[in-house]
């Protein structure tokens, strides 16, 4: 069975998205428990794929196939895994600003944290402040992501940490901004927790506000 | 003497294509099966109804054009449009072959010609922007590197062009975030031309708008491109496509895609008013897989950059290109050398408006220091566009005969006609290495910031031509475009 853990976290590395869902079931089916599946198979093989991208060894279409087999095995466990462990590292819900069309860099934000073992939760673009609240309240995620590409859209992101607070939820969720006009000095103004210059720092930052 | 052969064909300049003309049809085909199967979402309801008029086929706000639409369109694009500076004299012939270098617009930093600090942007470099592009001779439109941060939000479209075009007679590329702020930038072009008739005689900018790639127009950037058309403005729409992020990784598919984006404004500006000029193009590179930024020196801009404008020139439409750009944070070889390749290669394929000069760090922050050594750069490329000229003189075989074997061509009046033509540097060293030791060894980043510098405290530009009346006028524009945002919001 162990050597099926090894083809998982290899799978994983190859971007092989049917095998590893399909070595995932079989050890499910075999009586191993999910939560061995999950460490030592997929999050073994995705840290290795996160190394591998730092030491730009790995591309980023190679990083997103690796998550999308992540994704795929975990369709199979979350249904028995425990809530805690289903997500290693959290729930980020992520959304372009109202007014605002922009989303490759979301996008490529959003399915690095997923690889990173975040669950991600894409709003998509153009989502009015009211539903983003709504979105966390509703799914209590520990990070969301805000983009914005657009001078005049930029503000939004402001406008949405002010929902947050006013709807009394603020503190429970980190938020990172993001997006080409997006600077740090922004962020810090309106009061945003983290800025993110591209997908990858994003996703380090993500990982370093869960960890606190 | 070769001139007069019978059947003789001359080259005016280099030869220099990517593209067959079977491959042209080709890309061309896949384009208007693109538009005619995939479709484009265009988020406005007024354009929306004038494709569904006009026999597109509909789904929700994705338009389906048909090619015969596209070919009608492509009947009625201009052959030519002539943009001329607020004085009235021509300066850009919107026509094939004819490259002109600018600038490009909105960066989110600006790099302080004095601290040398990359820093948010301020009002005073637009100024700064336009006055050095007056003074550089190989600058042939101006955009503003800058998003102005130190006016009120959603104004600065307007500030800057009311700066800047009091600071230089280059015409302007200019853009605005909504219909409001391209109004009241028309209303500061009409205003400089004298009158409304005399632009619509003299237009003196040209307005920039893109759609979103992958084949989207979002509400804005289409109600610009409506209203410019409806105005009879020049205009520009061309998206950013980015190359195995936005659009295919392959070269021919970008162009497709690309084409494709450009297209449904062309078609759209030319229902509205058939004739008036638009320009296609943008920015065409790839998304750098690695650090996932979209490269602005990568070699794939330079061969995407000519494929599009051979596809333009084939639609018979204006290229709008990039060049003179880097992904670099600071002066250094590698931005030389990004440079060099992509204006070098913008020159021989022959896009209209190549912009993007002074754009650093990926297209982050602007720098004054890189526009003026790509003026530099734009200057040798010419000379290699210039080619070799073929004729009686030229040969000079009676000036061979009378030197003869040994000697030397420096006391000849052919020479002391000819030599003119040569290229001189104004910022490549060519000093021998004694001259170079005690003029202070003086590297190409040490001659670029004294240039600049040297203009920005000593050349003033046209601003004393701008009579105290027009002055007025514009910041009657500008005070009205700050109550518009305090009104409308963002």
């Amino acid at each position: 069975m162990s050597e099926k853990l090894g083809k998982i976290a290899d799978g994983l590395l190859h971007g092989k998205i049917k095998e590893v869902a399909e070595l995932t079931q079989e050890l499910l089916d075999e009586g191993m428990d999910p939560e061995e599946i999950l460490q030592k198979g997929l999050f073994a093989g995705m840290d290795v794929v996160g190394k591998k991208f730092r030491d730009c060894e790995m591309f980023i279409p190679e990083v997103l196939r690796s998550a999308k087999a992540m994704h795929a095995a975990m369709e199979k466990l979350r249904p028995v895994l425990s809530e805690e462990s289903s997500s290693k590292a959290g729930t980020v819900v992520m959304a372009t600003v109202q007014g605002d069309l922009h989303d490759i860099g979301k996008n490529l934000a959003g399915m690095m944290m997923e690889g990173a073992g975040f669950n991600v939760i894409d709003m998509g673009i153009d989502r009015k402040t009211e539903d983003i609240v709504a979105m966390v309240k509703d799914k209590k995620p520990q990070i969301l992501g805000l983009s914005a590409l657009l001078t005049t859209t930029m503000p939004k992101m402001g406008e949405v940490i002010n929902a947050l607070k006013e709807a009394g939820i603020r503190d429970q969720v980190k938020v990172i901004v993001g997006g080409a006009p997006v600077t740090d000095d922004f962020a810090l103004e309106i009061g945003a927790d983290a800025y993110a210059p591209n997908a990858s720092i994003g996703t380090e930052k993500a990982l370093e506000l869960v960890k606190g | 003497m070769a001139n007069d052969k019978t059947n003789c064909v001359v080259n005016r300049s280099p030869r220099f294509s990517f593209l067959s003309e079977d491959q042209k049809q080709t890309i061309f085909h896949g384009m208007l099966k693109v538009l005619q199967d995939t479709g484009a979402n265009v988020h406005h309801e007024k354009a929306r109804e004038i494709f569904k008029k006009h026999g597109c086929r509909m789904d929700g706000i994705r338009v389906y054009i048909p090619p015969n639409l596209v070919r009608q369109a492509l009947q009625s694009v201009p052959l030519m449009t002539t943009i001329f500076d607020w004085e009235g004299n021509p300066r850009i012939y919107v026509e094939e072959n004819r490259s002109y270098f600018g600038p490009g617009p909105t960066l989110v930093y600006f790099r302080d010609p004095y601290t040398m600090e990359r820093r948010k942007c301020l009002r005073k470099d637009a100024t700064t922007v336009a006055r050095v592009c007056d003074a550089l001779p190989h600058i042939g439109f101006v955009e503003g590197l800058v998003t102005i941060s130190d006016v009120p939000r959603g104004t600065d479209d307007v500030f800057e062009f009311a700066d800047m075009i009091q600071n230089t007679t280059t015409p302007i590329m200019a853009w605005a975030y909504h219909r409001g702020g391209a109004r009241d930038i028309h209303r500061i072009g009409c205003i400089m031309a004298g009158g409304e008739e005399a632009f619509k005689k003299k237009p003196n900018y040209i307005l920039y708008s893109e759609p979103i790639s992958p084949l989207v127009s979002d509400f804005h950037a289409i109600d610009k491109l409506m209203y410019c058309a409806e105005h009879g403005i020049p205009q520009d729409y061309s998206p950013c496509a980015i190359g195995g992020g936005t659009v295919p990784a392959t070269h021919a598919g970008q162009l497709v895609v690309a084409l494709s984006e450009s297209m449904v404004g062309v078609v759209l500006s030319q229902l509205i008013n058939p004739g008036t000029c638009i320009i296609l193009g943008g920015v065409q590179s790839i998304l750098d897989m690695r650090r996932g930024i979209y490269s602005y020196g990568a070699p794939e801009l330079n061969v995407l950059s000519g494929g599009l404008t051979e596809m333009a020139r084939y639609c018979g439409l204006p290229m709008f290109g990039t060049a003179g750009c880097t992904d670099t944070k600071v002066m250094e070889i590698q931005s030389g050398i990004e440079a060099a390749l992509q204006i070098h290669t913008s020159m021989l394929t022959g896009a209209n408006f190549v912009h993007d000069c002074g754009y650093t760090e990926s297209g982050k922050t602007g720098d004054i220091f890189q526009t003026v050594m790509d003026d530099e750069i734009i200057s040798m490329a010419r000379i290699i566009e210039d080619g070799i000229e073929v004729n009686e003189e030229t040969l000079a075989v009676d000036v061979i005969d009378n030197v003869g074997s040994g000697g030397h061509y420096l006391y000849e009046d052919h020479t002391m006609k000819w030599f003119l033509k040569h290229w001189r540097p104004t910022l490549m060293d060519r000093q021998s290495y004694e001259d170079w030791d005690k003029a202070g060894r003086q590297t190409m980043q040490d001659r670029i910031i004294r240039k600049t510098r040297d203009i920005l405290e000593n050349y003033e530009g046209p601003i004393s031509r701008v009579p105290e009346e027009v002055k007025k006028d514009i910041q009657k524009v500008i005070d009205g475009a700050v109550e518009r945002v305090e009104r409308d919001g963002l």
